[in-house]
């Protein structure tokens, strides 16, 4: 019998502010004061992440910090579940190289490989929120990180209400991250950044009970702009918060108690 | 869980059979060569006006348009894993060379290039295939894994879930990925984790992959949908994830979290581990990475046949669970364990029942590895039919 599920924690970064203060109305644009190494980002790993996966980790952290008592179960029953954009490695660690090669693949090998940072693909993996996070804080359990645009982050909500509610884990972080800023002229419109997470645990009847149906873009706020695989988590946190109770991207949210 | 497949299909190095390859499929591409990697597994596949310059958008269309008929009223999902091909040549030619100029990238003039000339480049659009497939299909539910090379083996996971859970009636899932390009070759050859030579998992002297390209479909449904028109490949039973929680670029040197997938996938399909009568392993051929299967393969499943396909078909990269479950499909009627292309020398080191040659014995139960970059690893056991 599938068990209940219960929300114990949530976090919030977008343009209009982080945590709380990002209830305001949504508009387009970066998250006000972030700042990773505030949000517990490790300073060793920067240089090795984009700006949307330090918005990930810090998002998976912040939720984390205000979810009572997860830390202790079992690092082999903590699932985390993420919808992200791909990272292509930043283009500007090419340069050089291409530059030294002339369009030559010869000359490439040759004088511009040793030109590239080793890490560049490492630095492009669109699972870095997961890998990241994971190692963070031991998160070893049932996991997964869905690329769909919009809806990957609504799969990843769906998937980790599933997880909990099939007994796969005890606890589940889920929600997405993303990063637009800098790509309108590709994406055709106003563009902005942010992530969102919520901690799941299995919970009794009369909790706070989350369900997941088929996942959707349904409740995204357009005011956003394109918040890519972050905008169906920010809005469902953000109606969370606001209101106790989400209806968003497939997944229902009621506080029962 | 127990989820049947009605129908797979394969595009890789070694063809469209659904038969263990038994031997290297390697051939010569000049971008490859002149970045000093003597072989790429190439798959032939012709490409779909619908995926222009997507190789993998071809493959995934081939693969899927083989087994894609529907039973009347079903509910179809479409699971698809995919990876880091995402840059093209073509799109390497028209968005970043031009926009050098005296060793400097100027970012500002390729955005208004792209505005004003391109549409959005597929490279923002990982799920595009996914979309465009699914259309066809007429599917209810997409979902686009992107868990490097874990991804095809998760997808596929969540797609017998999927099914068995009642979300839809007939799932497509499966994966696909061509890193067969000059950027492809490089994300690999900055790390050092292709091989300078040849691919040889398991091999003493193994000193990296052999990359490859491909895609596999197969088609799930409940065994209670069935009709008597169906045939049963084989039955998924069960599948467990894990996350190393360790590093994103090197696995857990003694396969921690191998290990954790293993075990959950034996515990979802309640199984024993004297169940498991072959493990088609990850096996790439790098030396951490093939160390850490093994002493994960021997801690939970004992003295188990185990043997890697990588070293002729190369490693598919997000296609890889895919591809090598369908492979691994042929397995059940011939009789016969595969043996491990490539491998000359045994590590001694290792410490697992590794096959070089097929032998004949039979499987009932089959076990496949997909770890990937990022630390996921993903484990599905398929039973005979």
């Amino acid at each position: 019998m599938p068990r209940h599920v219960r929300i114990i924690g949530a976090s919030l970064f977008c343009p209009a502010g982080i945590g709380i203060f990002g209830l305001g109305p949504a508009s387009p644009g970066a998250v006000p004061g972030f700042d990773p190494i505030a949000c517990g980002v490790p300073r060793k790993h920067l240089k090795t992440m984009t700006r949307a996966v330090q918005l990930g980790v810090a998002g998976v952290n912040a939720a984390l910090a205000v979810a009572p008592g997860w830390a202790e179960i079992r690092p082999e029953r903590r699932g985390l579940f993420v919808g992200a954009s791909p990272q292509a490695g930043d283009a500007e660690d090419l340069a050089a190289a291409l530059a030294a090669a002339g369009g030559d693949p010869g000359r490439f090998a040759r004088e511009g490989v040793s030109l590239i940072p080793p890490l560049w693909l490492v630095k492009g993996l669109s699972n870095n929120v997961l890998g990241y996070a994971s190692a963070q804080h031991d998160l070893r359990g049932d996991n997964g990180n869905w690329c769909d645009g919009q809806l990957g982050g609504a799969i990843a909500l769906a998937q980790a209400v599933h997880a909990i509610a099939e007994g796969r884990v005890d606890l589940a972080i889920a929600g997405g991250a993303d990063a637009l800023l800098g790509a309108e002229s590709v994406v055709g419109g106003p563009c902005a950044e942010g992530a969102a997470f919520i901690v799941l645990v299995a919970g009794e009847r009369g909790d706070a009970v989350v369900t997941a149906g088929i996942p959707s873009e349904d409740g995204v706020e357009e005011g956003f702009g394109a918040l890519g695989a972050a905008a169906v988590p920010v809005a469902w946190v953000r109606s969370w918060l606001t209101d106790r109770r989400a209806d968003v991207g497939g997944v229902r949210g009621a506080w029962s108690s | 869980m127990r989820i049947a497949i009605t129908a797979a299909s394969v595009r890789c190095a070694s063809g469209r059979e659904l038969v263990p390859p038994t031997r290297c499929w390697a051939s010569v591409d000049d971008d490859a060569l002149a970045l000093g990697i003597p072989g790429v597994a190439r798959a032939t596949v012709e490409g779909d006006p619908r995926f222009p310059d997507d190789r993998k958008g071809s493959l995934a269309a081939a693969a899927l348009a083989e087994i894609a008929s529907v039973p009347a009223g079903a509910r179809v999902g479409l699971y698809l894993g995919t990876g880091l091909s995402s840059l093209t040549p073509a799109e390497l030619a028209i968005d970043l060379y031009p926009h050098i100029v005296d060793g400097a990238f100027d970012r500002l003039a390729m955005a208004r290039d792209l505005a004003t000339d391109r549409p959005s480049p597929r490279r923002h659009q990982p799920e595009r295939v996914t979309q465009v497939l699914g259309a066809a299909l007429g599917a209810v539910v997409t979902e686009t894994s992107f868990s490097a090379c874990a991804a095809a083996a998760q997808s596929i996971l969540q797609a017998a879930r999927a099914v068995h859970r009642g979300d839809v009636d007939v799932a497509f899932a499966g994966g696909h990925d061509s890193m067969l390009h000059a950027i492809g070759y490089l994300s690999f050859v900055v790390l050092g984790a292709l091989s300078p030579t040849r691919g040889r998992p398991f091999d003493q002297q193994r000193d990296g992959f052999l990359i490859g390209e491909g895609a596999a479909m197969l088609r799930l449904q409940r065994e209670a949908d069935l009709s008597s028109d169906d045939r049963v490949l084989g039955w998924i039973v069960g599948g467990g994830t894990s996350v190393d929680a360790y590093n994103v670029t090197h696995p857990h040197p003694e396969g921690y979290g191998a290990a954790l997938a293993m075990r959950r996938a034996l515990r979802d399909a309640d199984l024993q581990p004297g169940d498991i009568d072959y493990v088609n392993a990850h096996g790439t051929g790098t030396p951490v990475g093939d160390q850490a299967e093994c002493l994960a393969v021997h801690r939970v499943l004992g003295d188990v046949p185990v043997s890697s396909f990588k070293g002729a078909v190369g490693h598919t990269i997000a296609a890889a669970g895919a591809v090598e479950l369908a492979l691994c499909l042929g397995i059940f009627p011939s009789g016969v364990l595969p043996g491990t292309p490539g491998l000359v020398t045994l590590d001694p080191e290792l410490r697992a029942h590794v096959l070089k040659d097929p032998v004949r014995a039979e499987a009932r139960h089959i076990l496949s590895n997909s770890f990937g970059f990022g630390g996921q690893n993903c484990a599905l056991i398929v039973k005979a039919p």
